[in-house]
């Protein structure tokens, strides 16, 4: 048994070979023959022992590295992630999205506190002087934004409609994935960006209103609000739940308290995520329609009432199972 | 020791060695996966200009909505397709021989890529990765904020390979052997010294014996050995104290690559 390190390596290199050719034939294992993924784990086993043995008889770093990388490798192989299912994302949908929502439901009311008064303050800041807005955005855009909405419910010509909701796309997305992603530090970064938001908004409502065309912007912003502005707040709550987790820790590490609710964040953020893409196609097609006014409001509080029912009652049934 | 090696421990109470990817690495597929980025980018711009058959200065709906799009997808979607689908690599990564593992070891779940890719955001502040790089040097495995909250660490994958055995040809004379104590112990810091200069295969023969000459007077003065070929003579006393390969059979090992998958 006292063999010196050459001899070692010549007598078990056949084995660590075969195990590199498994695991080089296919990265995921459960994707080869039987036959070869038990032979592949007995393997493993073989070579976790030869790795312990290089240890300890000291041999040198270039076998322990071999060994190193090669049990690495077959130990990834062999404890897989569980793969991405189609199902994954129907689960999200149904239970994962409005059950995590729920479950903060305290960071979802500060969030739309956090979102709605700075729009409120702001909406009747710049209907009371339009020296306020132009404190708070630049003259030419309060103007442009003035000019925009004058002459609504024309509808425009469709590839306009395409490039606006590839606009929402990247802007709004964008928005709500940097109003969550801040909230690492310490949900400072979530609470800003919501305040910012909501006052902007605010503002660009109340310039517009100030302007008189208040009624087209409304009308404009009632269909894909439903979904737009509950995606942002629904973010602005999961970077604060991030930020919570690092402050509140329980008798966990910081890290280790954030990973507790990583499951959730990545359903909201996820579900914001979706929600998004849905307020970016209505915006962009439905939004800017000609379609009478009328109809437009009782769409849109149909809308809000989908959503909100949505994030209330959907995955109830399940919601007794607690999330993973 | 400055190390950054991170040891890992199976179900199996095995434990074995990473090596974690350390900033200016990670820097440099950051930039690879930058320029792919830009690439594809382009590519689409240029098709797109080639559909709508639009000049740039008069660039309609289409192109600037198909852009946007693009520009959206690339953003957001390019580091988490990759690492999804690459099991934690993307091309830049793969460049620089680098792959995104769970702490454990393991490979990524989707979870695991969204949270640490989306998580940039934070890292990139105030601006350029700042915040990320300062918080990399707080920690053995170099993660960033994204890294610790989805768990995961950068690992680097160059292939390792076993250095060839070290052969005394010819064998040992009984002079030779003669001429040694008869037992020799060798400490393992100088045992390790030895093998690390005669298993080197990058080492040219002349450097070879440069270095050996610098380690060979030492041990030859405490055994009040002489033997002028100091390579050789480093070779005799491993095979004394350790015990090589039996010379008498030489062996053709070819150097077996293991660790590197195209």
């Amino acid at each position: 048994m006292n063999r010196t390190q050459d001899e070692f390596v010549a007598a078990r290199k056949p084995a660590w070979d075969e195990l590199d050719s498994l695991l080089a034939k296919k990265s995921l294992l459960h994707k080869l023959p039987p036959v070869s993924i038990s032979r592949a784990a007995s393997l493993y086993r073989e070579i976790c022992a030869d790795l312990m043995r290089a240890r300890g008889a000291g041999f040198s770093g270039d076998v322990i590295d071999v060994l190193d990388s090669l049990s690495a490798r077959a130990c990834a192989a062999l404890y897989s992630a569980p793969p991405a299912r189609s199902a994954g994302l129907r689960a999200l949908i149904t239970t994962g999205f409005p059950t995590s929502v729920r479950r903060h439901a305290r960071f979802m009311a500060l969030a739309v506190v956090l979102f709605v008064l700075p729009g409120v303050l702001g909406f009747v800041g710049a209907v009371r002087s339009r020296g306020f807005a132009i404190q708070l955005m630049p003259e030419s855009m309060v103007a442009q934004m003035e000019k925009s909405y004058s002459d609504l419910g024309h509808g425009r010509a469709e590839t306009t409609d395409s490039m606006m909701a590839s606009f929402y796309v990247y802007n709004n997305v964008g928005i709500a994935f940097r109003c969550f992603a801040t909230g690492l530090l310490f949900g400072l970064g979530s609470m800003f960006f919501l305040v910012y938001n909501g006052l902007l908004i605010g503002v660009v409502a109340g310039a517009v209103t100030a302007a008189g065309h208040g009624r087209n912007l409304f009308t404009f912003m009632a269909g894909h609000g439903a979904f737009e502005l509950t995606a942002i707040v629904i973010s602005g709550a999961a970077g604060m739940v991030m930020g919570y987790a690092l402050i509140d820790t329980g008798s966990r590490s910081r890290w280790d308290s954030l990973r507790a609710k990583a499951r959730d964040l990545f359903c909201m953020i996820m579900g914001a995520a979706l929600m998004l893409l849905i307020a970016a196609f209505i915006e962009g097609f439905w939004s800017p329609s000609s379609v009478q006014p009328v109809v437009k409001w009782v769409v849109a509080s149909l809308l809000y009432v989908l959503v909100l029912s949505y994030l209330v009652f959907a995955g109830r049934h399940s919601s007794a199972r607690p999330g993973r | 020791m400055l190390d950054n090696t991170v040891e890992v421990e199976t179900p199996e109470h095995v434990r074995f060695r990473f090596r974690a990817a350390g900033p200016t690495r990670r820097a440099w597929a950051y930039l690879i996966d930058l320029l792919v980025r830009a690439g594809v980018l382009l590519v689409v711009e240029i098709v797109l200009l080639l559909a709508t058959g639009q000049h740039l200065r008069s660039s309609g709906a289409v192109f600037n909505g198909g852009t946007l799009l693009a520009l959206f997808l690339i953003e957001w979607g390019y580091f988490v397709a990759f690492e999804a689908l690459w099991n934690g690599t993307t091309p830049g990564k793969r460049g620089l021989r680098l792959r995104v593992v769970k702490e454990g070891g393991y490979p990524l779940s989707f979870m695991d890529v969204v949270l640490r890719n989306l998580l940039r955001t934070a890292d990139f502040l105030p601006v350029g990765y700042l915040l990320g790089v300062l918080v990399m040097t707080w920690d053995g495995r170099f993660a960033r904020l994204g890294d610790r909250a989805a768990g995961t660490m950068v690992v680097i994958e160059d292939p390792v390979r076993v250095a060839p055995p070290i052969v005394l040809e010819p064998p040992p004379s009984e002079a030779e052997i003669e001429s040694f104590p008869h037992r020799i112990v060798l400490p393992l810091p100088e045992r390790e010294a030895i093998e690390l200069l005669l298993r080197r295969r990058d080492l040219s023969p002349a450097r070879r014996l440069e270095l050996a000459d610098m380690i060979a007077p030492t041990l030859q003065r405490r055994w009040g050995v002489r033997l002028d070929d100091p390579v050789r003579f480093l070779a005799l006393v491993y095979h004394l104290a350790v015990g090589g390969a039996a010379p008498s059979r030489p062996r053709e090992v070819p150097p077996t690559q293991i660790g590197d998958r195209p």
